[in-house]
């Protein structure tokens, strides 16, 4: 429906429609099981047992990380091949940039979904509704089918990047000029890392108020 | 020796928004800065090798003392050792000796019962044959065993409850946290589970477990502490916690010929003689030499017995008389 959204009644290039479904994709489905993990364990009464067994909070954290990572990595090559596929973009494809942008910016956005499941709740839908607030903006400012020059928000965007990453994988120039993949990868690394620091440390105010009285 | 060393414990809580008129039904203290006090400054020690229960209504602040002695809440203030470590500072090798099962605990019902335990056994780094054997045994001593392929959303309550105690022993602890062990379950369930906290105890095993039902921690414990309103108020072996309400040791006397009142109560032993309906109530000092006295007191008077009741204290009476203030 997104994807409708967007591209409705517009002219886009083949390599932005990939480009564009592929970072909605990873970004959607990456932040989708974070948020839940934490308020469903608590609600199911297992996330007690499991800090009373010798892991810190960081390795369970990281564990949530892990599992977002590996679903938006898997979900987000079905429209790469899909769209390389129809559109015939073999020839200019970049199998290597694009591997190592998808590892990268899942990761970034796995981190990402850490920071949403910070409030205290048991209830997942809580955390469902804050996490449709953040992340549809995040969409819609992001330069989705479209070039980065003519996105405004675009920067501010942890999906730019991703879809910058997409774009020279598939044989388009970078919209940061020379160092671009430079700048794209070291971009969407400070995200993930700066992410899953806010996270942990957000996580460890929060998560005695999960078991209190 | 100790295997708990538990030191001015306190836990503050901040009172929710959300949860404002639930709180304040359960608060406890409520200090000047608004601060609800679910454990006050409590102090006590577990022996190596006992069996510690910790007996208390609810809300008195037994889930929230197992869970800072577990590690999973952060005391306020005060300091906890488990055999020898700080849990807070060294909180990896604590966890590493201790078994928990918390109250109300569940376990992961799209897991087998057999992937459950692979998967603690995995946490605790016990090699996959190690712990593949040892899962089965564990199975086998909680019998459930023939269950070990079915999901554990399959289980019944009590089956699960054992379950979670399997997955408690995973790791050998020398401690193991029970909240709450038998709440709510079956009879069969609940002899299992008792059955097997014994012959784990005779092993070696340190049990911290808490309750409010006296039958289980008479049966079980060593030694009670119980907890009211965040406070220990009693803290002993179950028979000197009975041995403290002497007038629940009590003698029914029905007789056939009526009795000189007075005269019993000079005996040495007696302490009060009620005469109720058709019978006599005495309350004595020492049940032991009260009924032998007594009787030496009716032959001697030639009076005849129908019948004689005696009255131990239950710790039930010991309990409630000390939750209500009377202790």
């Amino acid at each position: 429906m997104l994807f409708l959204a967007f591209t409705v009644g517009r002219t886009i290039l083949p390599i932005y429609i990939i480009s564009g479904l592929m970072a909605m994709v990873l970004f959607l489905t990456s932040t989708s099981i974070g948020p839940v993990v934490f308020p469903w364990e608590t609600r199911q009464k297992t996330l007690e047992r499991l800090i009373s067994c010798p892991i810190s909070i960081k390795t369970i954290l990281l564990g949530n990380v892990w599992s977002s990572f590996f679903f938006g990595c898997i979900f987000s090559t079905i429209p790469m091949v899909l769209g390389v596929f129809i559109f015939g973009l073999w020839s200019y494809i970049n199998i290597l940039i694009i591997i190592i942008g998808i590892i990268i910016a899942a990761f970034a956005y796995s981190s990402f979904s850490l920071i949403l499941s910070v409030p205290p709740t048991d209830t997942p839908a809580s955390t469902m509704i804050l996490t449709i607030l953040i992340k549809f903006p995040i969409v819609f400012m992001s330069p989705l089918f479209m070039p980065i020059s003519s996105a405004p928000l675009a920067l501010i965007s942890p999906l730019t990047y991703f879809i910058d990453v997409i774009n020279i994988g598939l044989g388009e120039v970078s919209a940061f000029g020379t160092w671009g993949l430079l700048i794209d990868f070291s971009i969407l690394l400070i995200f993930g890392f700066g992410f899953l620091f806010i996270s942990f440390t957000l996580h460890q105010k929060t998560l005695q108020k999960r078991f209190r009285g | 020796m100790n295997a708990i060393i538990a030191k001015d414990l306190s836990k503050f809580f901040k009172p929710s928004k959300g949860k404002k008129k639930e709180k304040k039904s359960k608060q406890i203290l409520e200090k000047e800065n608004n601060l609800i006090c679910a454990v006050d400054n409590i102090s006590f020690n577990v022996k190596y090798g006992e069996i510690f229960g910790f007996l208390g209504p609810n809300g008195a602040g037994k889930t929230t003392t197992i869970r800072m002695l577990t590690g999973v809440l952060k005391p306020s203030n005060g300091s906890i050792t488990i055999f020898g470590e700080n849990v807070w500072k060294h909180p990896i090798r604590v966890k590493q000796i201790m078994g928990n099962v918390p109250e109300m605990a569940n376990v992961y019902l799209d897991l087998t019962g057999i992937q459950n335990l692979n998967f603690i056994g995995e946490i605790y780094g016990i090699p996959k044959k190690e712990r593949n054997d040892l899962a089965e045994n564990l199975l086998k001593k909680f019998e459930l065993f023939d269950r070990r392929y079915s999901k554990a959303k399959k289980y019944s309550k009590g089956m699960k409850q054992r379950l979670l105690l399997c997955m408690a022993l995973m790791s050998s602890p020398k401690i193991l946290f029970l909240d709450e062990p038998t709440s709510g379950l079956d009879v069969q369930s609940a002899r299992i589970i008792k059955q097997l906290i014994r012959e784990y105890n005779k092993t070696g095993m340190t049990i911290f477990m808490t309750t409010h039902d006296m039958d289980v921690a008479n049966e079980l414990c060593n030694r009670i502490a119980i907890i009211n309103k965040g406070k220990i108020i009693g803290l002993d072996s179950p028979e000197n916690l009975r041995n403290l309400k002497q007038e629940y040791q009590a003698i029914d006397l029905y007789l056939i010929n009526d009795l000189n009142q007075k005269e019993i109560e000079n005996l040495s032993t007696i302490k009060e003689v009620r005469k109720i309906q058709d019978h006599y109530h005495i309350i004595v000092h020492d049940i032991n030499n009260g009924i032998f006295e007594i009787i030496e007191y009716l032959k001697s008077n030639h009076i005849k017995i129908k019948k004689i009741n005696t009255y131990e204290p239950h710790l039930e009476d010991v309990f409630v008389k000390m939750v209500n203030g009377g202790g």
